[in-house]
């Protein structure tokens, strides 16, 4: 079997390789993608007493600190048996949703924006957020910022520090909301929303009205007819923070619906020879491989895979703009809820109505009289010794699951990480790219890179992450491999 | 001279926290001091960037890895050389080199000297809060060469005027 890999410049850590084997024919007859293993987190954390855990594991990656905090801290409440005030559940999620404005405009306008804003085939050294400010325009570039800024200053308020954010506390959150601290969330929950209708006006003029984009945006080459995970709300809107899993089949009925506590009795993981990484998948349906279809138990947990679960979204111009979605794209609607999207490329533009539907969130959050009140901590009274948090990550669901003894200290340490769901999913919509691209033995060399990347970069893998790493540099390499073992062709982009 | 002195790294990744601990003995050094600030940050790109913005002079220490030299060795580096150190530039955005071009045109006051110092390491991918004792022999070293650095450029300025 011939190998095509796609394999990091090993002086950087934290990699992806990605082989490719081709069968004789010269035709693609399998992929792999494989990253860095880290070693010993569970040993790492057990021993440890529980409440350290909110800054331990937002340690893990530098990118995503403040989902694993509140996944952490969600499952400390379990653990010790107690429930937080409302007060201090509305601060945990207004501080979720700043920082999923800020991570959603980042990926945006430095990753997945490039590939459609400056073009697929465009050389990578315009393909970039530089090349993307300079077509949409400098002022851009100071939104960006400004949005950042503004974000980073309410995690900072709210969290007590920029970065890696420390005021969840078992029960509750360590500090109250003042008046002035609000109404500066207000407003820079109102710039936000501004920011987002202004970016998704960009996605529309630049890609919805270019036909050779909205080409691409509903190709073969990135489409899958998978299951789709995502946390709604009592009423089956979306909610980022809290609420019960959904997974729906690639019809769009609800196949499951559960409390994350339960997550081991629907989700199972699968090892593969070739990687460190576990790919999960629905236990009900079973591991049947790398395969599309309701037969195969691989599941994706995204953006776009939170609005097929949805049945709507619950702020109104993202539910405006959710519907134009599925109304563009074709989606019937029966029942009252639309068919799912499996072209995979739209989880860019999912991406984008999540960021609007985050910042509507928190001007919610900001001007909800409770949002000051001082009550913000129950105290623990005990040790349950078990527990579960779960919030939506912005590379999808994110399980944190502790077992302590009757002090208090921990026993077992499970994660599943936004990414990890995905894995299967990964490596699928790499293979078909790659067969799109390599047939008969003739591979397309030009911009081969670029479409294996943006298969994978519409997920926004997380790696460090999903290996508990932290988030290093991403250098790839792809190896094409022959059927006698023989690389036969190598491309590389150095991060 | 405003100046910012950043350790980057993951402090529960073994080796890759020498920039923090670094970082920590130079808080010590310098705190008080109006015109150096000590930052730790865990992960480089557009948030490094932003962490320099409005500083005239900006200290990086990271770990590196794949250098020529043995555990503990110390490198200095320019801007060019950024590629070579862990945590300088992000996967979810872009490199150090880009996020300071980006800095720019979004109109930041960004420093007009960057420079870096990366400390071979010898384990990245073991859970831990020590460092390997080869790398944390180099943490002493690496304070007195940036306290040395910096203490000069401060005695040139004072000559100059």
């Amino acid at each position: 079997m011939k190998r095509v890999s796609i394999d990091p410049i090993t002086r950087l850590e934290g990699h992806g390789r990605i082989d490719i084997f081709l069968d004789e024919e010269g035709n693609v007859a399998n992929t792999c993608f494989q990253v860095l293993e880290l070693r010993g987190f569970e040993q790492f954390c057990v021993g440890r007493r529980a409440e350290e855990m909110p800054v331990i594991t937002n340690r893990i990656c530098g990118v995503c600190p403040e989902a694993h905090h509140m996944a952490s801290v969600k499952a400390l409440d379990r653990v010790f048996g107690v429930a937080p005030p409302p007060a201090a559940n509305k601060i945990r999620e207004l501080l979720y949703m700043a920082f999923f404005v800020t991570d959603h405009t980042t990926h945006f306008y430095a990753l997945g924006g490039p590939d459609f804003l400056v073009g697929p085939d465009a050389p990578p050294a315009e393909r970039n957020i530089l090349g993307v400010m300079r077509k949409v325009g400098l002022d851009v570039a100071k939104q960006v910022i400004a949005c950042r800024a503004r974000n980073h200053k309410v995690i900072e308020t709210l969290g007590g520090r920029q970065i890696h954010p420390v005021a969840g506390v078992p029960g509750g959150w360590s500090k109250s909301v003042s008046e002035d601290e609000r109404r500066e969330i207000e407003i820079a929950a109102r710039q936000n929303i501004e920011f987002a209708l202004f970016t998704l006006g960009v996605f529309e003029t630049v890609v919805l009205r270019n036909a050779a984009y909205r080409e691409m945006l509903e190709s073969d080459a990135y489409h899958h007819r998978t299951y789709y995970m995502g946390t709604v709300d009592p009423g089956n809107r979306l909610n980022l923070f809290d609420g019960q899993i959904r997974v729906i089949d690639p019809e769009g009925r609800e196949f499951a619906r559960y409390d994350a506590a339960d997550y081991t009795e629907h989700v199972a993981e699968r090892v593969e020879p070739w990687s460190y990484l576990k790919f999960p998948f629905l236990k009900r349906v079973g591991w049947k491989g790398f395969r599309d279809g309701a037969e195969s138990g691989v599941y994706c947990a995204t953006p776009l895979a939170r609005l097929n679960v949805a049945d709507r979204l619950p702020t109104p111009r993202a539910q405006e703009q959710f519907e134009k979605f599925y109304e563009t794209l074709g989606a019937k609607k029966t029942d009252g809820r639309y068919a799912p999207v499996h072209h995979r490329l739209a989880t860019h533009w999912a991406r984008l109505i999540e960021l609007l539907y985050a910042a509507e969130r928190m001007l919610e959050l900001a001007t909800d009289p409770e949002i000051t009140s001082p009550h913000v901590r129950n105290l623990p009274q005990g040790v349950v010794g078990h527990g579960v948090g779960c919030v939506e990550a912005p590379r999808g669901t994110l399980i944190h699951d502790y077992t302590t003894d009757a002090e208090g200290i921990l026993r077992k340490v499970n994660l599943i990480v936004g990414t990890t769901n995905n894995h299967a999913a990964i490596a699928m919509s790499i293979r078909k790219a790659a067969g799109q691209l390599i047939q008969a033995g003739r591979v397309v060399e030009e911009g081969l890179l670029n479409r294996i990347e943006m298969a994978f970069r519409l997920y926004d893998p997380c790696l460090s992450c999903a290996t508990h790493a932290l988030p290093g540099a991403m250098p790839l390499i792809v190896n094409v491999i022959n059927p006698s073992g023989d690389t036969i062709r190598m491309f590389r982009r150095d991060g | 001279m405003r100046t910012v002195i950043i350790g980057v790294g993951n402090p529960v990744l073994t080796d890759d926290g020498v920039g923090l601990k670094i970082a920590d003995c130079l808080e010590e050094k310098y705190r008080g001091c109006a015109d150096v600030t000590v930052r730790q940050l865990h992960c480089g790109g557009i948030r490094l960037m932003e962490a320099m913005a409005g500083h005239e002079l900006a200290v990086v220490i990271d770990a590196m890895t794949g250098g020529s030299g043995r555990a503990g060795s110390v490198y200095t580096l320019g801007l060019a050389e950024l590629g070579q150190t862990r945590n300088t530039w992000s996967a979810h955005d872009a490199s150090l080199a880009m996020a300071l071009e980006l800095g720019a045109m979004g109109g930041l006051k960004l420093p007009g000297a960057v420079r870096i110092w990366a400390v071979e390491a010898k384990d990245v991918s073991t859970f831990s809060e020590s460092l390997t004792p080869e790398v944390a022999r180099a943490v002493p070293r690496v304070v007195k060469e940036v306290v040395r650095e910096l203490e000069s450029g401060r005695r040139a300025r004072r000559t100059k005027r």
